[in-house]
């Protein structure tokens, strides 16, 4: 058994908002000397170019669980909120 | 919208289903305020529910009507290194009969069940809902805001139920100590799918009976354990990692679990099953230091948004502190509105109930527990020392024989030092 992130979606239902809940200022992510959020984060929603410098985030397959807001030490959030009411990740058995 | 109750709950989790029954039952107009498309679908733990004196108070045969997995007979503690392990196991009949000592649960399931029977005293569910904000006036909270075409909720009482990073209570300017990467874990869990016959003869169970196992070690020495629990027809197998440490160690919490589900004797357990859902949530595990303010004119915080997790490695407990700390709430809610007084003053008899009761006392008792936990040896080291001296003790190959003593000594010595373990001894006794 093996939990592959790829699939995540074929496990989990997320019900995705258009609108994400969290918004990021990636200038802030350039500098960052810990990017605490790339390996915390257990859906990996993060994953940092080192090439291009360049932070991506995608909203699709959080699950909601606040560690990068709690990691991130340089609060880099524009917005960290929970989702509209009804959207994003449905648990239907755990 | 604009819309009145007497008393407004952020959040439909143990600790605001209980709140909200709580009061409907004595009159109160109350609104359960959830953000997900019904109770429970934001919710995950590991999870065994504790005996819930409070609930029982209300349910008197709780294990009767609560939608249950199983009930605990057996609990074990394991250390485990990448190819052995040593299992202590608890197994006892007392707790095969009622009232359990515990039950895994579906969150989904559970957290649903509770917030209908609220419903059923005449509370007001309201799904689908966020709250965005709380609402002021004069100093007091008088009501929240939802994110949703600005709808507006006024009573003269709020409780915010609303879970660990709880931004009700953020938002209503209650004191709370910064989060802490150190003081706060991430749990991320695997559900896997099993019939419920392979279940009970891979565990030794009969019936309904159910297994927890702790797990030490298998978690490339980041602070943090593992678990597996039986649920009726499937098993929650997953680990608890504490931030700071995860985040130094650059390892990714899923690459973690993958790891530890490849492990000999777990993977022999698992064998066959399917992965059905994969959740993460965050466990607040500061304790007692960590404890925020807990109420102000016109609101108070419970269960998690309060902090009230205890976690000792061999136990994680937060949904009994979370229901009793709800009934609290609101028992000091309906005080209030016999007063008619929702201020600070009124509702200190809050802090009173939860200082008389086991939440506020054991979260004392164990508040040396969280720095105790913050030993890396315990994670790294003493799973290879258990292990090496069982395979010490069990391994007849014609060499000769060691005293007990000096087999133990040298193995101390060897994997963790003999002054380290005397002081994680000693420290160790103090915590718990
Ligand atoms: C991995 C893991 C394992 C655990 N194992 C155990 C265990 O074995 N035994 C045990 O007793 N405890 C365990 N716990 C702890 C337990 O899950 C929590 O203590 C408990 O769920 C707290 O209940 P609560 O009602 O305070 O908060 P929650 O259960 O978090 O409920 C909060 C509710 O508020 C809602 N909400 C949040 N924000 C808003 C908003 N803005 N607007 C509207 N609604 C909102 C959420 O959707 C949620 O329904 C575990 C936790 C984790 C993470
Ligand atoms: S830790 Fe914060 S600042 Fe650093 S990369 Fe992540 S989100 Fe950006
Ligand atoms: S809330 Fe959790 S899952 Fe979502 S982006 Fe942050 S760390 Fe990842």
């Amino acid at each position: 058994m093996n939990i592959n992130l790829d699939e995540i979606f074929d496990y989990t239902s997320f019900n995705v908002d258009r609108e994400p809940h969290i918004k990021l200022n990636e200038e802030i992510c350039k500098t960052c000397d810990q990017r605490a959020c790339t390996n915390c984060c257990p859906a990996r929603c993060y994953t940092w170019d080192e090439e291009s410098q360049k932070m991506t985030f995608v909203h699709d397959g959080c699950l909601e669980c606040g560690t990068c807001y709690v990691v991130c030490g340089n609060n880099a959030f524009t917005r960290w909120r929970y989702p509209r009411g009804g959207f994003g990740v449905s648990y239907r058995m755990t | 919208m604009k819309r009145t109750f007497d008393a407004i709950v952020v959040g439909a989790g143990p600790a605001g289903s209980s709140a909200a029954l709580t009061m409907a039952r004595a009159g109160l107009s109350v609104a359960l305020v959830e953000r997900g498309s019904f109770p429970g679908e934001k919710n995950m733990f590991g999870g065994v529910l504790h005996r819930m004196t409070a609930l029982e108070d209300v349910f008197p045969d709780f294990w009767n009507q609560a939608p249950l997995e199983r009930h605990i007979v057996k609990k074990g503690l394991t250390f485990i290194t990448e190819e052995s392990s040593f299992n202590v196991n608890f197994d006892t009949e007392h707790n095969d009969t009622p009232p359990y000592n515990g039950y895994t649960v579906s969150r989904p399931k559970f957290d649903r069940w509770l917030a209908e029977e609220a419903v059923k005293a005449g509370a007001t569910l309201l799904t689908h809902s966020t709250v965005d904000d709380v609402i002021k006036k004069e100093g007091r909270v008088v009501g929240v805001s939802l994110l949703r075409d600005g709808a507006e909720l006024l009573a003269p009482i709020v409780i915010a139920a609303d879970g660990v990073l709880s931004f009700t209570a953020a938002k209503a300017g209650l004191k709370r100590p910064q989060f802490d990467p150190s003081e706060v874990a991430v749990g991320i869990k695997a559900l896997v799918e099993m019939p419920h016959d392979v279940i009970n003869d891979r565990f030794g169970l009969v019936c309904e009976q159910g297994a927890s196992n702790e797990i030490v070690g298998c978690t490339s020495g980041v602070r943090g354990g593992s678990f597996i629990y039986t649920n009726y027809d499937s098993l929650s197998l997953g680990m608890v990692l504490h931030l700071s440490s995860l985040n130094s160690s650059g390892k990714t919490p899923y690459d973690l679990l993958n790891e530890f589900m490849k492990q000999p004797q777990i993977a022999k357990l698992l064998r066959g099953g399917r992965l059905l859902e994969y959740s993460a949530h965050l466990v607040p595990e500061g304790g007692y230091n960590m404890i925020p303010q807990l109420f102000d004119d016109g609101i108070m915080v419970a269960g998690d948004a309060a902090g009230f997790c205890i976690v000792t490695g061999i136990n994680l407990e937060g949904i009994n502190q979370a229901t009793q700390s709800g009934v609290f709430a609101g028992k000091a809610a309906i005080q209030a509105h016999e007063q008619r007084d929702f201020s600070k003053a009124s509702l200190a008899v809050y802090k009173k109930m939860l200082e008389n009761s086991f939440v506020l006392k054991d979260l004392k008792l164990y508040r040396k527990t969280p720095k105790m936990l913050h030993n890396d040896r315990i994670y790294s080291q003493y799973s290879d020392l258990v292990c090496s001296m069982m395979e010490d003790v069990y391994r007849i190959d014609g060499a000769p024989k060691e005293t007990m003593t000096k087999l133990v000594l040298r193995n101390v010595k060897e994997k963790v030092g003999l002054k380290n373990m005397l002081a994680d001894v000693y420290g160790g006794w103090r915590a718990l």
